[in-house]
């Protein structure tokens, strides 16, 4: 068991440039490549095992150690803060966390601010830190809608290029943190696997160099 | 039958026992106040409590080491205590009991007590009987490269050092000023992941004329014992932290093999101390036992060797004789009037006239 490093990968487009990243680091799997309804990936000669889970997954296959390690956005790693270490910033996913409302929104500070967001724990931080009174509302997906229904004042979200805001008639109003993929470890598999983990580390750093030449 | 959960405890009690180590006992009641006070020093801020008869708010303890602390008193010296206890504590949804066993050592603690709690940390992995590392590093050595920095960005400095996260580490140093040599020690030292035995060269190397001298000496001679005593066990790993305002000088944490968080954690503690006016230095170390009791299960077929099974009519000395006559030839025996529904047996017996006969 333990000659394999098993790694958790981010389903979707993400999860599949990670995927080429490790195959370029020399950790190809065939049979993921050609997946059908299998779960799991194994290439046992070069001692690793890759799995498909839900993103917002993967720090949790991690920190419980179902995995060794994985690849998870860094909006996640701080909306659920795991007891992981986070070893690379692979460069993958870049986007921005960002406060976002209608174009004629002006904070009135008087009343309550109303913040629509899939990260409360992101958005509470972020507001505790310049004292500022919120309620959040929790909701997991068409974030943009709730300021345009009225349901909240203001969104913090992933904003990437920023178009579907300005489609819906949105901007931003301040970039809270830049956001890219993150190579993380689990912190009790990473020491009895150490020098297997270093050297896929190093290896998919090379990788990332390479591509930003 | 071997219960190999006993078999721990009991091994772990030699551990303790065997350097001198006292059990210590104690209530699972605690005063709400201590906790209320000390929020910060535990894992969870929330705690189970309910009043007792007399009107006082109590409180199932989440915590041992605040109450062995709470009740030293200056004049016992060096009080070198042990427990296994059952602490409460808020985990995901709900409460839960988990059982600790630990050691603390208060009073007049000098280089050889530390070495010597280090060694009975390593020690008690070691029991577990699997792979097990024990990881060290020093806060004192790590605030003194830090002075001079404010309390947010230290916290900040911890957690990437915490997270081994040394891209972000150097950002951060670099966006809050700090001068590029200075940075570039910090960053060597939050690198610093090695054998106990090769840590004094490259802790002189980055720390020497940095921090105090006799501090680092001190750990330098820490790691040299460590390295001789348990080669290839213990390593410095500066990711290894913990809060401040608590924990003053070495701090260590345990892994074993299949568990996937540590399963010991302590320190030198000189800043609780003080924090509760006692006047002593202090170190300690708890394992938690709920996480290294499931790798013990070994898993079994069946739920118990033996089911012997009678009919109403017989005499339950004759059961018993039977049940005696199985358990001597070493099995596990159930008795039943009718095979139990989900349970698997290795061997069946039917107790007729004469005996029990086996059946399946």
């Amino acid at each position: 068991m333990n000659d394999i490093v098993n790694v958790a990968l981010p389903k979707g487009r993400l999860g599949e440039k990670v995927y080429e990243m490790f195959k370029a680091a020399g950790y190809p799997c065939e049979a993921l490549e050609d997946p059908g309804r299998r779960l799991t990936f194994e290439n046992p000669d070069a001692g690793i095992r890759y799995f498909w889970v839900k993103p917002s997954d993967v720090a949790i296959y991690v920190e419980k150690g179902a995995a060794d390690i994985g690849v998870a956005g860094k909006d996640i790693l701080l909306e659920y803060v795991p007891d992981v270490y986070e070893l690379l910033d692979v460069g993958l996913g870049k986007c921005r966390m960002c406060v976002a409302a209608p174009d004629d929104f002006k904070d009135d500070y008087r009343k309550t601010l109303r913040v629509a967001t899939k990260f409360p724990h992101v958005a509470k931080e972020h507001y505790s830190g310049v004292g500022r009174d919120i309620e959040i509302i929790k909701l997991n997906g068409s974030i943009e809608l709730a300021p345009i229904l009225g349901l909240s004042d203001v969104i913090v979200d992933i904003v990437e290029t920023g178009a579907t805001l300005k489609q819906n008639g949105l901007k931003v109003f301040d970039a809270l943190f830049d956001i890219s993929a993150r190579l993380i470890a689990n912190k009790s598999g990473y020491r009895f696997k150490r020098e297997k983990i270093d050297l896929i580390r190093k290896k998919l750093e090379t990788v990332k160099e390479n591509k930003d030449d | 039958m071997c219960n190999p959960e006993g078999g721990l405890h009991a091994a772990l009690r030699r551990v303790f026992e065997t350097a001198g180590y006292r059990r210590y006992k104690m209530s699972k009641f605690e005063e709400y106040d201590l906790y209320s006070r000390n929020r910060s020093f535990l894992q969870s801020e929330k705690v189970l409590t309910f009043t007792d008869t007399d009107g006082k708010l109590l409180a199932l303890k989440p915590d041992v080491t605040l109450s062995i602390i709470k009740n030293f008193r200056g004049s016992q010296g060096l009080e070198k205590l042990y427990y296994h206890e059952n602490v409460y504590r808020a985990s995901g949804v709900g409460f839960r009991e988990i059982e600790q066993a630990g050691l603390e050592c208060i009073g007049d603690v000098d280089e050889y007590s530390v070495c010597e709690v280090l060694s009975l940390a390593a020690k008690s992995l070691m029991t577990v009987g699997r792979d097990c590392e024990l990881d060290i590093s020093h806060l004192g050595l790590l605030c003194d490269l830090l002075d001079g920095f404010g309390d947010d960005l230290k916290s900040r400095v911890l957690r990437f050092f915490g997270g081994k996260n040394t891209g972000e580490l150097r950002s951060l140093l670099e966006s809050s000023g700090v001068p590029d040599e200075a940075a570039l020690r910090i960053i060597e030292l939050s690198d610093i992941d090695c054998p106990a035995d090769e840590a004094p060269k490259k802790l002189q190397d980055i720390l020497g004329g940095y921090v105090s001298w006799e501090r680092l000496q001190l750990f330098c001679d820490t790691c040299r014992f460590l390295g001789d005593e348990f080669p290839g066990m213990i390593r410095v790993d500066f990711s290894t932290v913990g809060d401040l305002s608590y924990y003053s000088g070495i701090i260590f944490r345990g892994f074993i093999d299949g568990v996937p968080e540590s399963v010991l954690s302590g320190g030198q503690y000189d800043n609780l101390a003080e924090k509760l006016s006692k006047h002593a230095r202090a170190i300690g170390f708890a394992l938690y036992l709920d996480l290294i009791d499931p790798l013990l299960l070994h898993k079994t077929e069946y739920d118990c060797d033996a089911l012997l099974l009678y009919s109403e009519d017989k005499e339950p000395q004759e059961i018993y004789h039977e049940v005696k006559n199985l358990q001597e030839k070493g099995l596990s025996v159930m008795t039943a009037r009718e095979v139990p529904a989900g349970l698997k047996f290795r061997e069946i017996y039917s107790l007729k006239e004469g005996g029990a006969v086996r059946v399946e």
